[in-house]
């Protein structure tokens, strides 16, 4: 049976109400609002700068749903997904496990791993552009090599992960590492006692306990690259030929609604991405108590 | 103070009544309600001349005047999201690709009453093509800015180095085939090519060769194109025998035609003179030469006959947001930028030609130690035509640049079944674009 209020828990409550209420207003506005106009578009063959929407039920969606080029961005979002999620982790883990030790200049090290993070994503995709260059650029003059690294349709996705996962790890890094001052020196001490080699401590103690950590990483981590825009832009022009072989659902996105003007079909590809996404982590989530370490 | 009060009333009462006020066009300070004016412009190699123009303004009339570069490609995305959500600058550039867009929705201030009121503005001094384009149902939305044109650009110790002979004014697209595979297989050990073109080179590229062998990408009724036709296909297998012996494509999507032309690696490429600027200031500039656009002997017949050496040309618009909060102030600023002064000023600054027909001579001087006369001869010893565009141009433009377009037969230039199915993908690229609008 529900208990009535008494004066005091209601006033709680009120002020409570009140101290959420500019976070809970400037999430309806800037984000659920948005969300459900985007919904509302999708059903509709869209007007020019937002005006004049006809509502025409489902024929974005089965005009997205029937396009290729949906699916192949769609597969290149995940194959980017594919790169850049486990390479950004196990990288930061085995760095964060090194630069958990006490060793010298450890804190110059975590600032240095830690400043592509800090970096504009745009400036940081021009940089990569320039080393990628295959005529002019340092890596094929370094390696003495003729390679187009992001103009090659079969290798492109592959290097554009790569500046993906190179930008991320400073920041799974550092996630890791308050991970890993969470777990008990103890452990360790009683493994050593017991004999067994740091790899196996690795495997043992710090794998497990970190497990939470490493699952929350993981999840955003995946939502992160599939929503990934900015590199394809910055990197690649639209006349690469690689470009359909690589390019995002968010990219396609971006051409249809600003720059074909179609924002209809544009708002169809979000929510399809959108569903994609929730799908995804529905799984994930139902996996987190199997993989996940319970103490 | 008691005429101002008078003035004041007398304005709230006849804005009550409903009547319509033109503003007049040349106003002094006290009259503008704004201190400062936002201006977009994509083209950064221009910012300097506009800004001196623009500041001359500033001094009679008392508002400042910002403004700012945004790239080509985000100025139409920022453009676009503005004007849904009522955030316009002030004052800015319109061109041909999204006009009509926006005059129908109302979206540009309507500068009818203001021209008519205007002395120095006669619509019939400019560029009858640009002056249409910014025309919607009879009403004027914005002013010819400039106007623009092809010309061949060559590197001559390129053709030095490799003993070819300079591009003259008579040369076909056969010349300039011949001279780049000359340069290319002689410049193979230095990375050198003969020539560079991307598919996303159009205005300032292949959409003149299509014109010069008889074809159009857009009709002049903007509702069609002959691309698939033999004289399209005609042009583009030309495009084609240039590519062949061209830079690959890659390199050009990585690097730019231009950025290659400045690096010393590619021996000619064609290029509009809003470009002008950024190969006058490059380090090598005394190396580089302008020549007239190549044409089409189609005929047979040795020399160059009408319709035979088309140049594209485009003009800007300056136009005005609908919903600015100075009206007046933004159309006088419009009108001081269109007015035979500003004209020419833009002329000599070099900043590009006049929209003003008869004052784009200064812009050839305005380049010491650099001819750009093929720029303005152009308008007398080429056919021009009028940028390709139909109401929504960005949609079949860009699938004609990417995969499914141009792209693979720019990749796979030795394929000539490649090219003509480019021709006839384009085609149909083109007519459900426009079915779609």
């Amino acid at each position: 049976m529900k208990q009535k209020m008494t004066p005091a828990q209601k006033s709680e409550a009120r002020w409570g109400l009140l101290f959420v209420a500019p976070t809970m207003i400037g999430l309806i506005i800037l984000n659920f609002y948005p969300i459900f106009k985007t919904i509302y578009q999708s059903f509709c063959k869209t007007g020019d700068f937002g005006k004049g929407n006809i509502f025409v039920g489902l024929k974005n969606y089965s005009v997205v749903l029937n396009a290729s080029e949906t699916w192949q961005s769609l597969w290149n979002t995940v194959k980017y997904a594919l790169i850049e999620v486990p390479f950004g982790i196990v990288i930061a883990l085995i760095l964060a496990v090194l630069l958990n030790k006490k060793i010298a200049g450890r804190s110059v090290y975590r600032t240095i791993f830690f400043l592509p993070m800090v970096c504009a994503p745009a400036a940081v995709a021009m940089v990569w552009k320039w080393l990628y260059n295959t005529q002019f650029g340092l890596l094929n003059n370094i390696f003495h090599t003729k390679i187009a690294w992001i103009s090659d349709p079969k290798i492109a996705w592959i290097f554009v992960g790569v500046i993906g996962a190179w930008s991320i790890i400073g920041y799974n890094m550092v996630l890791f590492i308050s991970g890993l001052q969470e777990i008990p020196g103890d452990y360790y001490e009683a493994a050593e006692i017991d004999g067994a080699s740091g790899l196996r401590q690795f495997f043992s103690i710090t794998l497990p306990l970190l497990s939470p950590t490493t699952f929350f990483i993981v999840q955003t981590r995946i939502i992160g690259a599939l929503t990934v825009f900015d590199l394809m832009f910055m990197v690649m022009d639209k006349t690469n030929l690689a470009l359909k072989k690589v390019q995002s659902v968010v990219y396609l996105f971006y051409q249809y609604a600003f720059t074909n003007g179609n924002k209809g079909y544009g708002a169809t590809l979000v929510v399809i991405l959108l569903v994609f996404i929730l799908i995804l982590t529905a799984i994930l989530q139902r996996l987190e108590k199997k993989i996940v370490y319970q103490n | 103070m008691n005429a101002k009060k008078v003035l004041t009333a007398t304005l709230t009462a006849s804005m009550a009544m409903g009547m319509v006020i033109a503003a007049p066009a040349v106003a002094n300070a006290s009259e503008f309600t704004t201190s400062e004016l936002q201006v977009n412009i994509w083209d950064n190699n221009q910012l300097a001349g506009l800004q001196q123009i623009a500041d001359e303004w500033s001094e009679t009339s008392g508002v400042k005047v910002t403004i700012n570069v945004v790239d080509w490609d985000n100025y139409w995305t920022l453009l676009e999201a503005g004007a849904s959500g009522g955030q316009m600058p002030d004052v800015f550039w319109t061109h041909s690709n999204t006009a009509q867009m926006y005059m129908e929705n109302d979206l540009l201030l309507n500068l009818d009453d203001y021209i008519a009121n205007d002395d120095a503005i006669d619509l019939s001094n400019y560029y009858e093509g640009i002056v249409e384009l910014y025309n919607s149902d009879g009403v004027q939305y914005a002013l010819p800015k400039d106007h623009d044109t092809i010309a061949l650009l060559y590197n001559k110790a390129i053709f030095d180095k490799y003993g070819v002979d300079y591009p003259t004014d008579d040369w076909t697209w056969e010349d300039v085939r011949d001279a780049a595979a000359k340069i290319t297989e002689a410049g193979k050990d230095d990375g050198v090519y003969g020539y560079a073109i991307n598919t996303s080179n159009n205005q300032d590229g292949w959409y003149n060769i299509v014109y010069d062998y008889g074809a159009q990408v857009i009709t002049d009724d903007h509702k069609g194109t002959t691309i698939g036709s033999d004289e399209g296909k005609a042009g583009m297998e030309m495009m084609r025998q240039i590519l062949e012996v061209a830079a690959p494509q890659a390199t050009v999507a990585e690097t730019g035609t231009d950025s290659l032309f400045n690096s010393g690696v590619v021996g000619m490429i064609t290029q509009g003179s809003w470009m002008i600027n950024n190969f006058y200031t490059a380090e090598n500039h005394e190396d580089y030469a302008w020549a007239l656009m190549p044409y089409a002997d189609v005929n047979g017949n040795g020399q160059c006959d009408k319709g035979e050496r088309y140049s594209a040309y485009n003009g800007l618009g300056w136009a005005a947001a609908a919903n600015t909060a100075d009206p007046a102030a933004a159309y006088s600023l419009i009108s001081y930028f269109c007015a035979e002064k500003g004209q020419l000023e833009q002329a000599e600054l070099g900043v590009t030609m006049a929209g003003m027909i008869g004052v784009s001579d200064a812009f050839a001087n305005a380049f010491d130690g650099m001819d750009v006369s093929p720029f303005t001869r152009a308008e007398e010893e080429c056919e021009l035509y009028f940028r390709p565009y139909t109401r929504n141009t960005p949609v079949w433009e860009d699938a004609l640049q990417q995969a499914g377009g141009f792209l693979d037969a720019w990749q796979d230039p030795s394929d000539p079944a490649l090219m003509a199915t480019a021709c006839d993908n384009a085609q149909a690229i083109i007519e459900n674009a426009i079915a779609a609008e």
